[in-house]
């Protein structure tokens, strides 16, 4: 009995785990939803006004602004790492983290110096384990990311751009490019000229099509407003973009552990059935042979 | 009593599978244990049995097991007590040779005289004469000399399901033990397949002891009672070959093996004819006996202050079952305890020995010291913690667990292979040289994975090797060839 027993406390474990991984699954699909709805809102606004800059800055025009403008050296590089709060989404932190990790190791093995920013508690915790030191810490984003929240980073970035002591900003994070691919990606944001060819957004608008704008009332004060939000607009659309992918890997993973934990009932529930047969058998041998060997 | 004086003679009265009853005058009962021969023919066909008897039904009747087959026999034969239990021969002379229960050689050639015959049952040695010193068997298997280190001088069970590697690892042990021992060994088939005697004494024929030109056979004497024989033939195998063996150690003083495949068929052999003793079955339907029966063999394989037996003992668990009666009494007699599991097999590491399950009497600091108990530990530790993330593995993927639970998994899943080593015996099968891996280069290899150092190796290269250098140059060769 002793084996039959124990097989049922793990069965019983197991089906709990079920209910926990279907639970979350359902969760996962509800935020995802909405989560997405809001990562496609922004995504339509993101692209415009990368497109207006990127025609701007494409316009020969005379005037330029300090964002738009690479630098010579690449001293002062932050990396900010886009990583969840919590677990249970199966590859989307190894993901990112594989990347930015090998983002670092070329950078070191340059000789550069890099700062680092983490936004998730699973990224903190797996570089702390590694040993790294984090510069900014963020673990109040969830998944709704507010634009505040990401405009208080974003305002800080470029000050720091325009004050000379960051010469750039990469983002590592899971891009959403339509509910079955996602990809972990690294994209540089600051300096924002190099914003076409990674992206490949605004390509159809870019080409061929030079616009002749008219600045009212100067070219420079339009450029002096529309350049920072359009770099914030970019980097809020990061942070929608990872809230999204992590309710998918989420939901893959939790539906994909709902089927394993299935799977492990079934293969517990036979064992058990034939434990409980074996056990009834050998007790009734023992019944009917010391039945007989009284007579 | 009348029997002890000579031979008297009686009648059978009834036969019943391998038991028989007999009736004697009521003046001259054969005594319990006494063995009682039948040597007539019917028809032409000789008849000759060898009894034991086992019970007295009153009214001069006996009961007895018939330690060959019964074929043949007919009620009102003639049955001659012997007038003492069952001797066989026991000597020097014994060497080289191969018996069956009765003491009769089966080699063909020829008779074996020796000076003296003992009697099987036998009292196991007095408290007083017990050795006490404890000191460890080295036999050059990874897995076994650091989790589960024998005892000179003790007894070693292997416990496995069918089909796991019993007899190789037995088999293995007789050409690592035996080739390097000076003593004599006894090996005792029970109840196990009669081809595989067969080729365990082509196979002691050719293996050489040390660097001599002598073959191991010349220092072994082998007793067989196998499956084809009847239940009282492997109920008493065992007893005869032990008897070979105490004679070693109590004449000759010399460190003495003694080897049992298999001691479930003993067990099961007393299961058999318990029923037609009119017993009452008892737990899974085992003899209501069968503690006294093993506690008998068991107590006399033992080392006293003349000589010492070390035994090896393979032990047949039914359906995988550790808790089946027979195995888990055998389990309490012994003092170091290997469990192989299927599980294992299935992976394709072998040998299939249960890091977990496996246990020694002496995996102690006192006895081994503390760097090699707290390596052994050390793995164990990894190897428990593995398998208690398998069911979060099976779930949720291995991407859920924190970080220092991904270093155990990747760790145990190395040490895991690394538990496995290539067999002297197995060379032909699996084309790679058997590995004697010393117990020092053990025990740093394993230091060195817990500690980390072979991380970066892939886990193929773990597999089938020696120390963990080798694996280090499997691994090099590996990346050649990829």
């Amino acid at each position: 009995m002793a084996k039959a027993r124990a097989i049922v406390k793990r069965l019983k474990a197991v089906r709990n785990v079920r209910k926990i991984t279907r639970t979350m699954e359902l969760i996962a699909t509800a935020r995802f939803k909405k989560a997405m709805d809001r990562a496609t809102e922004a995504a339509a606004y993101t692209q415009k006004i990368s497109e207006i800059v990127d025609d701007l800055s494409s316009a020969a025009l005379t005037f330029s602004h300090p964002l738009l403008e690479g630098r010579e050296t690449q001293e002062n590089s932050a990396l900010l790492i886009l990583t969840s709060n919590r677990g249970l989404c199966g590859g989307y932190n190894g993901g990112v983290l594989r990347l930015a990790n090998r983002r670092m190791q070329e950078l070191r093995d340059e000789g550069r110096s890099l700062s680092l920013e983490v936004s998730g508690k699973r990224g903190l915790a797996f570089l702390r384990f590694q040993g790294e030191s984090i510069e900014q810490e963020y673990t109040h984003f969830e998944d709704k990311p507010t634009f505040d929240e990401v405009d208080e980073l974003a305002s800080r970035y470029v000050s720091a751009y325009v004050g000379g002591t960051l010469d750039r900003l990469d983002v590592a994070y899971v891009r959403f490019e339509s509910s079955s691919r996602q990809t972990a990606t690294i994209e540089t944001l600051l300096p924002i000229g190099q914003l076409k060819e990674d992206s490949g957004e605004g390509e159809t608008a870019g080409e061929g099509l030079s616009v002749d704008y008219e600045f009212l009332p100067s070219a420079g004060e339009i450029l002096e407003e529309i350049v920072p939000a359009s770099f914030k607009a970019r980097l809020f659309k990061c942070f929608l973009d990872a809230a999204v992918s992590e309710q998918i890997f989420r939901m893959v993973a939790m539906k994909g552990a709902t089927e394993n934990a299935g799977e492990m009932i079934d293969s517990l529930s036979m064992q058990y059935n034939r434990a409980r047969q074996t056990q009834i058998t050998s007790e009734l041998s023992e019944i009917i042979g010391g039945a007989a060997a009284l007579d | 009593m009348a029997t002890a004086t000579g031979q008297t003679a009686g009648q059978v009265t009834q036969i019943i599978g391998s038991t028989f009853d007999a009736e004697f005058s009521e003046e001259s009962l054969p005594e319990i244990y006494n063995a009682l021969k039948i040597d007539t023919d019917v028809k032409g066909v000789p008849v000759k049995v060898t009894g034991e008897v086992q019970q007295h039904l009153g009214g001069g009747r006996v009961r007895c097991v018939a330690l060959g087959s019964t074929d043949g026999m007919v009620r009102g034969m003639d049955v001659v007590d012997t007038g003492a239990p069952l001797s066989v021969p026991v000597g020097k002379e014994t060497l080289g040779r191969v018996f069956n229960l009765l003491g009769e050689p089966v080699d063909g050639r020829g008779e074996v005289v020796t000076e003296e015959h003992w009697p099987i049952h036998r009292t196991p040695p007095p408290l007083e004469d017990l050795s006490s010193k404890t000191e460890v068997f080295e036999t050059g298997i990874k897995v076994v000399d650091l989790l589960t280190p024998f005892v000179r001088g003790g007894k070693a069970g292997l416990f496995g399901g069918a089909g796991l590697g019993k007899t190789v690892i037995l088999t293995e042990l007789i050409a690592r033990i035996a080739s390097a021992h000076g003593g004599y060994s006894v090996f005792a088939g029970v109840g196990e397949r009669t081809r595989e005697g067969n080729d365990l004494w082509l196979e002691m024929q050719e293996t050489k002891i040390g660097q001599t030109d002598r073959s191991v056979i010349e220092q072994t004497c082998m007793v067989f009672g196998q499956m084809n024989e009847p239940p009282g033939a492997r109920l008493r195998v065992a007893l005869s070959a032990l008897t070979m063996a105490e004679w070693f150690r109590d004449t000759t003083g010399t460190d003495t093996l003694l080897f049992v495949d298999n001691i479930f068929r003993f067990s099961q052999a007393g299961s058999e004819v318990s029923a037609l003793l009119g017993r009452m079955p008892s737990a899974v339907g085992y003899q209501p006996t069968l503690g006294t029966e093993l506690g008998e063999l068991q107590e006399r394989i033992t080392s006293t202050k003349k000589g010492a037996i070390t035994s090896v003992q393979a032990v047949y668990v039914p359906a995988d079952d550790p808790t089946d009666p027979a195995p888990a009494t055998a389990f309490a007699h012994l003092d170091a305890f290997i469990y192989l599991e299927r599980k294992i097999t299935e992976k394709g590491i072998y040998p299939a020995i249960d890091p977990l399950a496996s246990s020694s009497r002496v995996l102690d600091p006192q006895y081994v010291g503390d760097r090699h108990y707290a390596v052994a530990r050390e793995v164990q530790q990894i190897l428990q913690r593995y398998r208690e993330l398998q069911d979060i593995i099976a779930i949720l993927g291995v991407d859920e667990l924190s970080e220092d639970d991904k270093l155990v998994v990747h760790r145990a899943r190395r040490i895991e292979r690394f538990l496995s080593q290539p067999f002297l015996v197995a060379e032909v099968f699996t084309g790679k040289e058997g590995k004697i891996t010393p117990l020092e280069e053990t025990i740093q290899s394993f230091e060195e994975i817990c500690e980390g150092k072979w991380d970066h190796l892939p886990e193929a290269a773990f597999m089938y090797v020696g120390g963990v250098e080798e694996a280090a140059e499997q691994a090099r060769q590996m990346a050649e060839e990829a």
